[in-house]
């Protein structure tokens, strides 16, 4: 391709310099008003009594034990989905088998069912008065308004993440390299872990942050499941929720602007993957670049 | 080592992609495997190298049965039409994988992986690009490097699917002359999978034609080309012309020719077909006796390099035909487009209809340019 001629050189699928100001300034003003506006507003009000009371809200007993069953709650469910994401999309994209579209169906699930339900699913399940409720009490195990049922509302909503990102990154890669491996005497296992992981090593760890990211900052299900006991089931979201509830907005701020820095580093990390991945992108496989 | 094939019958839901095939590839030859697209050359390729497991019948390496081997345990070396390197790893580990997966009591020292790697290396010619990855290579690079790669393990048997089908003209020709080279040297059983024609018949010992999941012929190259046992193999090997007519008691008639086939001594008032190669073909500016030539008009002159081809209408029935002959011979005698000549083949092979119909499938009046798809 040779380059510009003239100054303003155009090619036809290009706009004009007035229209395309217009767009970039409707996104721009888009943008501003309802992201960048809100955000400074949450640092703003978290701080706006003092950095005493900031720190004060987020070190609060309650604020910290929230803390810690968010990040738990993480814990638990992004090393669970990696695994059930992976086995998916390996499965899905390297076999042929019965159900195959069902498999894909019921991934999507937690995207296409609201929070709220999935929670009220797990309270029908797991209840009290629900269908394993009797035997669970029995075996004195509690699930619905407990730990293990904000792990399980959490793990369901966050489900999709890692598969979908693999899925179509594993379908664009084939089969092929773990063909030869397979025909120059590796095992299955050898595989998985010198062919394929290095292969999605990048998707992975995409998909991981955004499964992080919501994981973290879940509310629907997490609140139906959990109860809101404070200082037990309240996870960061929660707790937001019962301070601005109680009026007590610099604390509510303070926790908020917590989960909006975790959402501004996970945003860092996934730009950075972004570059790199796209910087690594493989050439087609046929070309006889030089 | 030699590989025998026998019976071998493969389906994929309603496709037959094998249809009992019988083959016999004596040790240290090298074999082409040619056929169009969907014809199974490739699904025969891969059951022979275990990545794919076959309905029925078997494959004995030099007299053992291969079917419950696993793939991994076949030492074979597969080379795959789009090289299939590793991305993440360089030229040198993609070589030396095959001995670094070795269970630990039969893998070599360092140093001896290195020696390995090196003499390979060598061996395509590509020692500088050891510590490059695959995505800086060109694409004949990439295929020397598979290559490479597959011979590292020391396998008992080469396989190579469509393995210049990547890559364009000129390097393609340059990388087919280095196989024949490079086979002649380590003279390994070698089974290659090609569409193109011109390629199986400049590099193996073998060709194996197949067409719709079963053997169309098996023979030398010469013998593939100058002796076709169907006629799709006439067809799917160079350039034909068509003409139809009929058999009766050992003559055939087609159109105003007439010509001997004493093989249809038997055949009354037959349907049948007769092929012609381009090259097979005098033009004569005079009828010869009123039935063995025919008479035609130049429709097109194309110069092709050396060649030059030209495209008559016959005079009878407005079909058709295509000559070809040297630069010099056409200077001896140019012909202008809109002449009058005569058709006089030097060269013609006969099949009833019935044997026809049945195993050309591709019923065309000329095909075949020596590229496929």
């Amino acid at each position: 391709m040779s380059g510009p001629i003239h100054q303003h050189h155009r090619t036809a699928a290009s706009e004009p310099p007035l229209i395309q100001g217009l767009l970039v300034g409707v996104a721009l003003t888009f943008l501003t008003l309802f992201l960048f506006v809100p955000l400074v507003a949450v640092f703003y009000e978290a701080l706006r009594k003092g950095m005493g009371v900031y720190l004060a809200a987020i070190t609060d007993p309650y604020a910290l034990s929230a803390i810690r069953l968010t990040l738990l709650s993480a814990v638990c469910a992004v090393p669970l989905n990696m695994l059930f994401g992976v086995a998916a999309a390996w499965a899905i994209t390297k076999f042929e088998f019965r159900g195959k579209s069902l498999l894909i169906t019921l991934i999507d699930l937690p995207f296409a069912v609201s929070p709220v339900i999935a929670g009220l699913i797990y309270v029908l399940l797991f209840g009290a008065h629900g269908w394993l409720g009797p035997a669970l009490t029995q075996h004195d195990i509690k699930i619905i308004f407990a730990v293990p049922g904000i792990v399980l509302a959490t793990v369901f909503v966050t489900v999709p993440f890692i598969a979908r990102e693999l899925i179509p990154l594993m379908q664009a890669q084939g089969t092929e390299e773990e063909e030869a491996a397979l025909v120059l005497g590796a095992s299955g296992w050898t595989t998985f872990w010198r062919i394929t992981l290095p292969n999605i090593k990048w998707g992975l760890l995409y998909g991981v942050v955004l499964c992080t990211a919501r994981a973290m900052g879940e509310f629907g299900a997490v609140s139906v499941v959990s109860g809101h006991i404070r200082g037990l089931t309240n996870t960061l979201p929660l707790h937001i929720e019962i301070l601005y509830n109680e009026y007590q907005f610099a604390a509510a701020f303070a926790c908020a602007s917590l989960l909006t820095l975790l959402a501004l580093a996970i945003l860092g990390i996934k730009t950075f993957i972004e570059r790199y991945t796209f910087s690594q992108r493989r050439p087609p496989a046929g070309g006889d670049t030089p | 080592m030699s590989i025998d094939i026998r019976g071998l019958y493969k389906r994929f839901g309603n496709f037959t992609a094998l249809d009992h095939i019988d083959l016999k590839i004596p040790a240290g030859q090298l074999v082409a495997l040619l056929g169009p697209s969907g014809c199974g050359k490739t699904t025969l390729l891969r059951i022979i190298a275990g990545l794919e497991t076959a309905d029925q019948g078997s494959i004995w390496f030099d007299g053992q049965e291969t079917g419950s081997r696993h793939v991994r345990e076949r030492r074979v070396g597969f080379v795959f039409q789009h090289y299939a390197l590793f991305q993440h790893m360089t030229v040198f580990e993609n070589i030396a994988f095959g001995l670094r997966v070795r269970p630990r009591k039969q893998r070599p020292s360092e140093t001896q992986i290195r020696a390995k790697v090196h003499e390979l290396l060598a061996l395509i010619q590509l020692e500088w690009l050891a510590e490059r990855y695959p995505s800086q290579l060109s694409g004949g690079q990439r295929q020397r490097i598979a290559l490479a790669r597959a011979l590292a393990v020391e396998p008992q048997v080469l396989l190579l699917d469509e393995p210049f089908g990547a890559l364009d003209t000129k390097v393609r020709k340059e990388l087919r002359r280095w196989l024949r080279r490079l086979h002649d040297e380590i003279h390994v059983t070698s089974v290659f999978v090609t569409h193109d024609q011109e390629e199986a018949l400049e590099v193996s010992d073998q060709i194996v034609v197949m067409n719709h999941g079963r053997i169309e012929q098996i023979g030398t190259p010469e013998a593939v080309y100058d002796t076709p046992a169907t006629p799709f193999v006439y067809q799917f090997l160079g350039n034909i012309n068509l003409f139809h007519g009929r058999a009766h008691s050992g003559w055939v008639r087609l159109g105003g020719l007439r010509v001997q086939a004493p093989e249809y001594q038997d055949a009354q008032h037959a349907p049948a077909m007769a092929y012609v190669r381009p090259h097979d073909i005098d033009l004569l500016r005079e009828p010869e006796d009123s039935d063995s030539t025919l008479p035609a008009t130049v429709n097109r002159i194309a110069i092709l390099g050396s060649l030059v081809r030209l495209e008559l209408r016959q005079t009878s029935d407005g079909e058709i035909a295509e000559v070809e002959m040297t630069r010099e011979r056409f200077a001896a005698d140019p012909l202008q487009i809109g002449d009058l000549v005569f058709v006089k083949p030097r060269h013609l092979r006969v099949f009833l209809q019935e044997e026809a119909a049945t195993e050309a499938s591709v019923p065309m009046h000329w095909h075949g340019d020596g590229g496929g798809i």
